[in-house]
């Protein structure tokens, strides 16, 4: 029922704090949030009041161009605040659980209307799944390949039977594919799996299901009963004891970052320093958010992610030998040692590098070629679909796929780009406005 | 190393009010001493450790084999044409001293150019010129009056890419620029057999000494053996003619990835095919000469390893590179053989090159749109059938 595929371009990052295979039970978090800004294309309208009780499932929010599209309640328990931003942007519904609170009663099948329809999304562009879209394929991938992602074999373990039901209730929108993608990052990205069994065209869209949110279908599907849980990796450099958790989507990460932040009783994994600051990450490191020590974790997300804050100086960094140092490149010495990797259960020594939030340079157009493409395995030529977007030539970025790919899918070539350039924001704003031209 | 009070005291003199104009030439010396403190706000919240300078001083590291060669041949070519004795340091600190103010000159001249258009534009200074201002002094003949590479190089800088924008938009490399305004502007100090041995060290009065390139043109068969030319103790431009020391760079630059290894091959695999075929016609001596001399005369191997692999000049697509490469290598051995006017092809076969890649990106980019496009049909026919 797996299929699998081979992916040879990409990179693995050597990054510190792989999270311990040990779930610790937070399912016992009080607050919760729902962020419309989570969902590309969204745009709420608020269902619920401040002081309103709501039970597990109930919507809170819905979209105003399209109202089946709602988002849910994680939990049953009262509106405790309703956070908005610049332009009274709604940015947070927050939730406090409270014990004892009954989910939803709604028919317990897959339909728009259901409190699961938000985990589908949408392809190209990324949004909530259009129930009025056929899509030509529903893809899951069993295998999260971006750093410190936890281990999904891991984190489905016990939950067979509901990723079956949750795969059998998505089976009436289309061909589900449950792909276990073969080598180095991006392989196992929505993206990357489609590309590589039938890429998109124009006027053609895929679904894809984070293979936790099928379970999730499923129990729904099986019991009637919505409870959004997931089985997060908290890790990163900055990590003091990393370690998987087991809690509901939109979960507040005030007692995560207590322990994986706190200086004392847990050895420093890394010996980094705790002179600066740390970013907290919801999601990957490669393309998450940033969020506040008492922030929610984003609602797709499984993952969060410390990294020390690199807000200092690097004295003639550009020349010095640079050991620590992490690069693709091979420009620093610390190139010289990767090939050895081999022989790294046989080092005295591990290598280690520090990474943080550092630009490491300055922005600068693009000079160097041929980098993007051993990184990026899309029949696609990165630098000039990036180079498309910045223009903002809507017919050459069609010609050039850009229906094929999302920001996340030119994470490492971000990563290793020498130019700075900030390739992610580049991709996400040609994709907007391709997106509102097809709903215009 | 504690920098802290190099930190501070860059804060402390960042120009601001009346003098924020000066921001580009601050920015420049600024982040010259210190990788910024900058931290990453969207996107990929880490980031690679390499930079822009980063792979410039690659470059640059790359080069000096072939420039600390090319300082001893100076000394060694002229104590040969003397018939003095000289010993290595000698040889060495003769062509150093002559290198010496050509670097200056190109440096100073060049970088003073780069920052005013910096400033001008309001743009960061852009490290690119410090691989090019290095490379221009080390493929011009040890005689080039220092007035003419001055100009040359503003010529280079101007011409050959601030007007298009600067690093990263300029189409032709502007090193070969720089020699090729060299080349048509004052040609009787660019080419024949006068101008590749200094004399003393501050005298321009002419030695006689020819380049293997400059005796085949003349229908003779080159004096020098093949391991001369191998190693480099050969007439020649300042620092061209050794190819182990260029072999030295390259295999700096294709370990570190900083250049293609598809360019650098092709550029070999063009020209050593060309010369196979010359060797099958066979016409007169320079067809008859075996293909690997090619790759020993001239400016070849230093073309291939720092000029024909330089990215923005170059195809940018993997397959692009291939095909820029061989007709690069093509092209030069075919001007070398075929037009006795320019005894060197490789420079103008580069930039004519130069100027192809756009062509060939496209047509090899176009192949992908149309891969793109008769799958999207197949796929709407069925659509339509079914």
């Amino acid at each position: 029922m797996v299929e699998t595929i081979k992916i040879k371009k990409g990179l693995d990052l050597p990054i510190g704090g792989e999270p311990l295979k040990e779930v610790i039970d937070a399912r016992s978090i009080e607050r919760y949030a729902v962020k419309p800004t989570d969902f590309v294309g969204f745009t709420p309208r608020l269902l619920v009041a401040e002081g309103d009780t709501v039970c597990a499932g109930q919507p809170l929010v819905e979209d105003k161009n399209d109202t089946r599209l709602t988002l849910p309640s994680p939990v049953g328990g009262t509106v405790t605040a309703i956070v908005r931003g610049e332009k009274r942007r709604l940015l947070e519904v927050v939730i406090t659980s409270r014990t004892g609170s009954k989910s939803s009663t709604n028919q317990p099948n897959l339909t728009p209307d259901s409190p699961c329809w938000w985990m589908i999304k949408e392809r190209p562009f990324g949004t909530i799944a259009n129930p009025d879209h056929k899509p030509k394929g529903i893809f899951v991938s069993m295998r999260d390949t971006t750093p410190l992602a936890p281990d999904l074999d891991f984190a489905l373990k016990g939950r067979e039977h509901e990723l079956e039901a949750g795969i059998k209730a998505l089976e009436a929108y289309g061909t589900v594919h449950c792909v276990k993608a073969q080598g180095p990052h991006p392989a196992g990205n929505i993206g990357t799996i489609v590309a590589a069994l039938d890429p998109i065209n124009k006027g053609e869209c895929v679904w894809s299901v984070g293979a936790q949110d099928v379970a999730n279908i499923g129990r729904w599907c099986l019991t009637g009963e919505y409870r959004p849980e997931r089985v997060i990796s908290g890790g990163g450099p900055a990590a003091k004891a990393p370690k998987h958790y087991r809690l509901l989507c939109g979960a507040n990460v005030q007692r995560i970052c207590d322990v994986q932040l706190m200086d004392t009783s847990y050895p420093s994994m890394t010996g980094s320093t705790t002179t600066s600051s740390t970013r907290i990450i919801s999601g990957s490191p490669l393309s998450g958010t940033t969020i506040k020590a008492d922030g929610f974790l984003g609602m797709y997300d499984q993952q969060l992610t410390f990294i020390e804050e690199g807000d200092q100086y690097d004295f003639m960094g550009w020349l010095m030998p640079g050991l620590k140092k992490f690069s693709f490149s091979k420009t620093f010495l610390s190139g010289l040692m990767l090939p050895f990797k081999a022989m790294e259960p046989l080092m005295p020594v591990k290598p280690s590098f520090s990474f943080n939030t550092n630009m490491h340079g300055s922005v600068r157009p693009f000079l160097f070629t041929g980098q993007f493409e051993r990184v990026f395995p899309f029949d696609i030529y990165p630098l000039q679909l990036i180079k498309a977007c910045i223009v903002g030539d809507v017919e050459l970025q069609e010609k050039l796929g850009i229906y094929e790919v999302e920001p996340e899918d030119f994470a490492l070539c971000e990563f290793i780009d020498p130019s700075k350039t900030e390739i992610q924001t580049i991709i996400r704003e040609a994709l907007e406005v391709l997106r509102k031209e097809a709903m215009a | 190393m504690n920098m802290k009070w190099l930190e501070q005291w860059f804060e402390k003199i960042e120009p601001k009010g009346k003098w924020a104009w000066l921001g580009s030439t601050y920015e420049a010396f600024h982040t010259f001493a210190f990788t910024p403190k900058t931290v990453t706000r969207s996107g990929s919240h880490i980031r690679d450790a390499v930079d822009m300078k980063r792979s410039i001083i690659i470059v640059v590291i790359a080069l000096l084999p072939a420039l600390l060669f090319g300082m001893w041949n100076i000394g060694y070519q002229t104590n040969l044409a003397a018939g003095t004795d000289w010993g290595f340091w000698h040889c060495f600190w003769f062509g150093l001293l002559r290198m010496l103010p050509m670097i200056v000159v190109s440096y100073v001249v060049g970088l003073f150019i780069e920052f005013a258009f910096a400033q001008y534009r309001g743009h960061e200074v852009n490290e690119g010129f410090l691989a090019t201002g290095l490379l221009i002094p080390m493929i011009v003949p040890v005689t080039t009056p220092l007035w003419q590479l001055a100009l040359a190089v503003a010529f280079a800088v101007i011409i050959g890419k601030e007007v298009f924008g600067g690093s990263g938009m300029n189409f032709l490399n502007p090193a070969l620029v720089a020699r090729a305004f060299l080349f048509f502007a004052y040609p009787t100090h660019m080419s024949g057999d006068k101008v590749w041995i200094a004399n003393d060290l501050w005298g321009s009065d002419a030695i006689a000494g020819a380049t293997p390139m400059g005796e085949l043109a003349a229908g003779m068969h080159p004096s020098a053996s093949a391991l001369d030319m191998l190693i480099g103790t050969i007439p020649g431009s300042t620092c061209e003619t050794s190819v182990i020391a260029i072999a030295l760079g390259a295999l700096l630059l294709l370990f570190t990835g900083i250049a293609s290894w598809r360019i650098m091959l092709s550029v070999f695999l063009g020209g050593g095919l060309m010369g196979l075929l010359f060797n099958a016609i066979g016409y007169n001596e320079y067809m008859q000469l075996p293909f690997y001399y090619h790759f020993l005369m001239g400016g070849f191997a230093f073309g291939a390893v720092f000029m024909a692999t330089d990215p923005v000049t170059a195809a940018q697509t993997n397959t692009g590179k291939w095909i820029y490469g061989l007709l690069i290598g093509a092209f030069a051995v075919l001007l070398r053989v075929c037009n006795p006017a320019y005894p060197e092809g490789m420079m103008l076969s580069i930039l004519f090159m130069n100027c192809m890649a756009p062509l060939i990106d496209h047509c090899v980019v176009a192949q992908n749109i149309k891969r793109r496009a008769k799958r999207a049909a197949a796929i709407g026919k069925e659509a339509h059938n079914g």
